[in-house]
């Protein structure tokens, strides 16, 4: 039972980071229906400006990724001026395309750039822990855990309580009539996308010190994003929050019981579950 | 048209007239190396390369290769095995080189034997342990360090003299490194009667190994074994401290448990103290020639070598006294000459090649004392007593 609780605790951990990842995805999808390939690509971006903050100026990860988040929005701002804005009418064909595009380019310059070595910040933190009686918890996993949290509820309130949230559930329920009731769509769309690309930098910042940076690090988190938006139900913001930590603590359960090579399987396994049997997603409503 | 073919013709004639032409004009033999110089196991490339260039300077110094300058032409595989598979082609097809060296792990060297076997050509594989590298029995591989059943061995006999334990778990990464070392360990050791409670294997992309490090402490082992490259054994040791696991000794397959960073601050720092690996080679070892290397590659790279750098030169410097003795260029003569080698004594002890093409090389264990790598076994090399058993993590300082 211990056991049990102290894997559901570590994926908690972990997963309010996929939280995080997945809500970036959720509110690009729900404001924009624009399946954002790139998103684990601009993760990676954002672990590797943290990375760079600490490596070149010694600034700890759980400060670096606030101008790592920072500099995502406003590459997320202007991606959307140059390349999104243009073939947001097109096909979604074409919005794939360009997405995966702009993941390769971002992949291949990282690459170019810092070429294909394992970094990792060894910072103090990482390897000190707390005990709770017969439970551990890793001080930097729970340091990244409380940040997060901030940012999760901080992303709901902004969503449920301001008028730019309002507007921004608005175009989600219909795009083509909040225009009609004053509400500049393109502004909108393009503080969303640059919010949820921020929303990915975060995440990237905080997940760095706990793991090892490369260049493709952010397929796997590509993937995981759209898990977890479909767990929770496509474009639903809240709803991604929960599926992030279903997912870590699915991951986590996994990996006790049956060992870590079916951590990454049982990801797909629930992907191909909710789809088939819930496509609305487990928390999702029916959307028209 | 006429002028068409014309070109066809040319381009044709020439394409021919380039290859016999490449090699004799040159005053340069060129050797091929395949290595992990970026990816995950950069570290090791580093390693390799630098031993290669340490190896490379010596000759060329001693005036070469049949009186020609040896150079190396090293070809990147970004630690993925199918990049090593391009690199047999780029390196034999395009670029001529007379035998290859390579590659640095398992999984890129198993990949590499079929095509280098197809090209005919020598391939000395320097730092392989997985045995299936061996198993395809070409007549043009050959092997200079020893394998995973070797190490298998030597733990056993380590074991039995040092308290006999009767439990061990096997916890190692899921590509053929880490499979091929754990079964000749879990062949090895119930042979010898050791329980093998747990085999627990693990992707080295996912960083979070306290699951797999609580299920190994449910079965309160004697040993843990641990088959890890270098990021995942500095992970692996972060969260057993974590986790508390605390068998009597902490074992490894060599590889990232045996890298020089893994005792310093940029690996594992405190939490490598106690555990044990295997080694095939130390700046310490008693061969003639070693110290030499210890500072030559020293004043390289402002640090100590391991054993993946030592195999890297010797196996440059085998390849070098191979072509010297085969007189020719011919990959076949070249061949010959490798199978026939006998040094008696090298910085990395005798080579020698058997019929299957394996050198048989001696085994040693280490432990990291005081943040350094120290021999305790067999005793004849050893250098300090082993700590058995690893005191608890609470009990450290």
């Amino acid at each position: 039972m211990v056991g049990f609780l102290q894997a559901c605790m570590d994926g908690l951990l972990i997963g309010a980071l996929y939280a995080l990842i997945g809500m970036g995805l959720a509110l690009i999808f729900g404001v924009m229906r624009i399946v954002n390939f790139a998103h684990g690509a601009f993760l990676m971006v954002g672990m590797y400006a943290t990375w760079l903050l600490f490596d070149r100026l010694n600034l700890n990860p759980y400060f670096g990724f606030m101008p790592a988040g920072v500099l995502l929005f406003a590459l997320g701002y202007l991606v959307y001026k140059l390349l999104i804005q243009p073939i947001r009418e097109r096909s979604d064909f074409m919005q794939i395309l360009m997405t995966t595009g702009i993941a390769l380019i971002l992949v291949d310059t990282a690459q170019l750039s810092f070429g294909a070595d394992y970094h990792q910040a060894n910072i103090e933190l990482v390897s000190r822990s707390l005990h709770f009686g017969p439970f551990v918890m890793n001080a930097a996993s729970g340091v990244s855990f409380a940040i997060a949290a901030v940012f999760i509820i901080g992303l709901q309130l902004y969503v449920f309580r301001t008028r730019t949230g309002q507007a921004l559930r608005a175009i989600a329920q219909n795009r083509d009539v909040a225009p009609l009731m004053g509400i500049n769509v393109t502004r909108i769309q393009g503080l969303s996308f640059a919010l949820g690309l921020a929303y990915a930098g975060i995440a990237g910042g905080l997940l760095l010190p706990a793991l090892y940076l490369f260049p493709s690090v952010g397929d796997d988190y590509t993937l995981k994003a759209f898990v977890i938006v479909v767990l929770g139900g496509m474009g639903s913001i809240e709803g991604a929050a929960i599926g992030g930590l279903v997912l870590g603590v699915a991951e986590s359960i996994t990996s006790l019981y049956l060992g870590n090579q079916w951590a990454l399987a049982v990801d797909f396994l629930l992907f191909i579950l909710v789809l088939s049997l819930k496509p609305s997603g487990i928390f999702g409503r029916q959307r028209a | 048209m006429r002028f068409k073919s014309l070109v066809v013709l040319i381009s044709v004639v020439s394409l021919f007239a380039s290859i016999p032409g490449a090699r004799a004009a040159d005053n340069t033999v060129k050797i091929g190396v395949i290595t992990s110089i970026t990816g995950s196991q950069a570290a090791f490339g580093e390693a390799h390369k630098n031993g290669y260039l340490v190896a490379l300077d010596e000759i060329n110094a001693k005036g070469g290769i049949l009186g020609k300058k040896l150079e190396l032409d090293f070809y990147d595989d970004q630690s993925r095995p199918d990049q090593a598979v391009q690199g047999v082609s780029k390196l034999v097809d395009q670029d001529h080189v007379v035998m290859l060296l390579g590659a640095y792990s398992s999984e890129n060297t198993k990949a590499i034997i079929n095509p280098v076997t197809m090209h005919h050509i020598p391939l000395l594989i320097p730092t392989a342990t997985a045995d299936n590298v061996m198993d395809s029995k070409s007549p043009w591989i050959f092997r200079i360090c020893a394998g995973a059943a070797a190490y298998a061995k030597v733990w056993i006999d380590f074991l039995k003299k040092n308290g006999a334990p009767k439990t061990m778990a096997i916890v190692y990464e899921k590509t053929n490194f880490g499979q091929a070392n754990m079964q000749a360990m879990k062949q090895a050791a119930q042979a010898a009667g050791i329980n093998v409670v747990a085999l627990e294997e693990y992707e080295a992309k996912a960083p979070d190994y306290r699951a797999v490090l609580r299920r190994v402490k449910e079965k309160n082992p004697d040993v843990i074994y641990f088959c890890s490259y270098l990021l995942d054994a500095t992970t692996l040791m972060r969260q057993s401290q974590e986790v508390d696991l605390n068998p009597r000794y902490y074992t490894a397959a060599g590889t990232g448990f045996s890298a020089a960073e893994f005792p310093t601050a940029k690996g594992a720092g405190k939490n490598a103290e106690y555990t044990l690996s295997v080694s095939q080679w130390l700046p310490e070892a008693s061969w003639p020639g070693s110290k030499e290397f210890d500072a030559a590659y020293f004043k390289r790279t402002g640090t100590h070598p391991a054993y993946h750098a030592m195999q890297a030169y010797q196996s440059l410097q085998t390849a070098a006294h191979a072509i010297n003795n085969a007189k020719s260029l011919d990959a076949a003569k070249i061949r010959d000459a490798i199978k026939n080698i006998n040094l008696k004594m090298t910085p990395f002890g005798p080579v020698k090649f058997d019929a299957t093409g394996q050198n048989q090389h001696p085994v040693l264990i280490t432990q990291v004392q005081g943040g350094k790598y120290r021999v305790v076994f067999p005793a004849d090399a050893a250098d300090a007593k082993p700590i058995i058993p690893a005191p608890k993590w609470s009990e450290r300082h």
